[in-house]
């Protein structure tokens, strides 16, 4: 388990943007522990030549509709949620320096 | 009243005290996170009374968009989140006549099978306030079991609705993936999700099926399927019904109390001219089962769930720059519980773990699905213990999670999830006082015999209609 250290679980957070403290990177290292085993349980199973598959039904249910537009929300709905707003548009700090 | 027929019609004054009995249950089941107002609903259904749900109460689960209402998914990032539009489900309810009383307590964003994960706390068994309701969906359970609504919504992507059915005592059903649009439910893992609905007798989630299913071209899983009238079929005849008791369930549950009124539920069946003898699964498969859904449904919460950053909705944290403010917002917004299960599905989304972890599992899944199809072919339908024990406490000790208990017993439902075939648990007996359920497993769109199979099993129970006083 070498790999899975505290900057291992740190970069796995903070790749999908949030972080952890130490006591969670504790809990997810016995809970990565455990895992691994159940994954090789998967590693029994002869899987050569087999699709994966991605949903329950492989039948068509969608299809290309005309370009017409559907189901528009107004601005202010838009807008409703949003944390921070100014002159119809949600704020966020600034990106460019 | 406990089901839809005495609970419809009834006026503002019933539909108010109900209201008002669902707020003096908070303190023991805590089990609601919004109330609504119902006295424009009730206005707005006034002209509806021909509609199968006129005035019914029903609770939704708090991951069912509501227009006007908070709809948090049980999450502190979407604590402040009010939908501008109804989710598909919750437009058919309200075109059906139903009166909507309030949003359920649910696992943060799904991820549990507890109800211990919700940002609002833990909701109660109303069998017994010191032990769970299950999740993901408990609150709704708890308020049906406790007899305050006929019917609640609720979402099952591996067992969400049926296990805290089960714990329950109540009817649980999570029918055919695609049979109910998902449109505007916050999502946990899109391939395996499903509405369900709880009720206290097969009746009536066979009626609010016929309410809910049909093609919705704003869900691209809908289904075409033609919607029947499922309550004029019901036929709980076994004579010649051919069913399967899946053995390594059977095999894995330890309990004998359990064990011994299942036996006697067979037993019954048996008697009244169904054949009823064990099928049993590729040991491995059924082991896989839990890994394959834990890799499956974390890897697609951690892609679905990317949008929840405090920019254009849910609650913002400060920081110094956009990186920053994202960052803090998610691990403020997210329990450890959510963001453990984001890594994980992170991890197995990884370009070097991709092919060996999260591609395997969708393999091994497809395998699991074709030896189901393949039993399938000779039975009307599979039944199991729906868990191998009553609702535990939420210190009572887990199961060690590489045993057969814990990966079969406790997890075999998934397999209604993995295939999308309609599954249902209804309740059939007591064990400690407690509910116990048995789970019923149908092809694909065979909901009619799901309902003729779950109806039996409640007419042998006489447990049509179970619900309890709530018991501190």
């Amino acid at each position: 388990m070498s790999e899975f250290n505290k900057a291992y679980f740190k970069k796995l957070a903070n790749q999908i943007m949030f972080d952890l403290s130490d006591e969670e990177i504790i809990a997810l290292q016995e809970d990565f522990t455990l895992l691994r085993k159940q994954i090789t349980l998967l590693d029994t199973i002869d899987t050569e030549n087999v699709e994966t598959m991605v949903y329950p039904f492989e039948c068509a249910t969608t299809y290309i509709r005309e370009d017409v537009a559907s189901n528009v929300i107004t601005q202010t709905a838009a807008l409703q949620n949003a944390p921070q707003q100014e002159k119809g548009q949600m704020i966020v700090p600034k990106v460019v320096k | 009243m406990v089901f839809i027929k005495d609970s419809k019609g009834k006026g503002s004054a019933y539909i108010e005290n109900l209201l008002k009995r669902a707020k003096e249950s908070q303190k023991d089941l805590n089990a609601v996170v919004t109330f609504c107002e119902v006295k424009k609903q009730m206005e707005e259904v006034s002209t509806l009374s021909h509609k199968p749900l006129f005035q019914v109460p029903i609770f939704l689960k708090d991951n069912v968009s509501t227009k006007g209402v908070r709809t948090t998914a049980s999450s502190r990032i979407l604590d402040n989140y009010v939908p501008s539009f109804d989710a598909t489900v919750t437009k058919k309810l309200r075109e059906a006549g139903a009166i909507i009383l309030g949003k359920t307590s649910m696992d943060e964003l799904g991820m549990g099978g507890t109800n211990l994960n919700a940002y609002t706390g833990r909701t109660h068994n109303p069998w017994d306030v010191s032990r769970i309701t299950g999740g993901s969906s408990g609150g709704s359970a708890a308020l049906v079991a406790a007899g305050i609504v006929p019917i609640a919504i609720g979402t099952d992507t591996g067992d969400s609705v049926r296990k805290p059915a089960a714990y329950c005592g109540i009817v649980g059903l999570k029918p055919t993936y695609g049979r109910i649009s998902r449109y505007g439910i916050i999502p946990y893992a899109s391939s395996m999700d499903h509405v369900g609905i709880f009720a206290t007798s097969v009746h009536d989630a066979a009626l609010s099926l016929e309410v809910l299913a049909g093609r919705d071209d704003k869900d691209m899983t809908s289904s075409f399927e033609e919607v029947i009238e499922y309550t004029k079929h019901i036929d709980s005849n076994l004579q010649g019904k051919r069913i399967g008791i899946i053995k390594n369930v059977y095999d894995a549950i330890k309990d004998i109390e359990i064990k011994r009124q299942f036996d006697a539920l067979v037993f019954s069946m048996k008697k009244q001219g169904a054949c009823v003898e064990f099928v049993e699964f590729d040991k491995k498969l059924m082991e896989a089962l839990l890994p394959t859904y834990y890799i499956i449904a974390n890897a697609e919460a951690t892609t679905n769930h990317a949008n929840l950053d405090g920019v254009r909705f849910g609650v913002r944290e400060a920081g110094d720059n956009l990186e920053a403010m994202m960052i803090n917002s998610r691990t403020k917004g997210f329990s450890s519980e959510v963001r453990k299960r984001f890594v994980i599905g992170s991890y197995s989304l990884f370009v070097d773990n991709q092919e060996k972890i999260f591609k395997k599992a969708q393999k091994v899944r497809r395998l699991i699905v074709e030896a189901l199809t393949d039993v399938l072919k000779d039975y009307d339908a599979l039944i199991a213990s729906a868990s191998g024990s009553i609702a535990p406490k939420p210190d009572d000790s887990v199961e060690d999670k590489l045993s057969d208990t814990y990966l079969i017993a406790e997890n075999h439902m998934l397999l209604g999830n993995f295939s999308g075939f309609p599954s249902i648990c209804v309740p059939n007996g007591f064990v400690d006082s407690l509910p116990i359920g048995v789970s019923v497993l149908t092809k694909a769109f065979a909901e009619t015999t799901l309902f003729d199979i779950a109806k039996a099993i409640e007419d042998i129970s006489a447990l049509e209609g179970n619900c309890t006083e709530v018991t501190p």
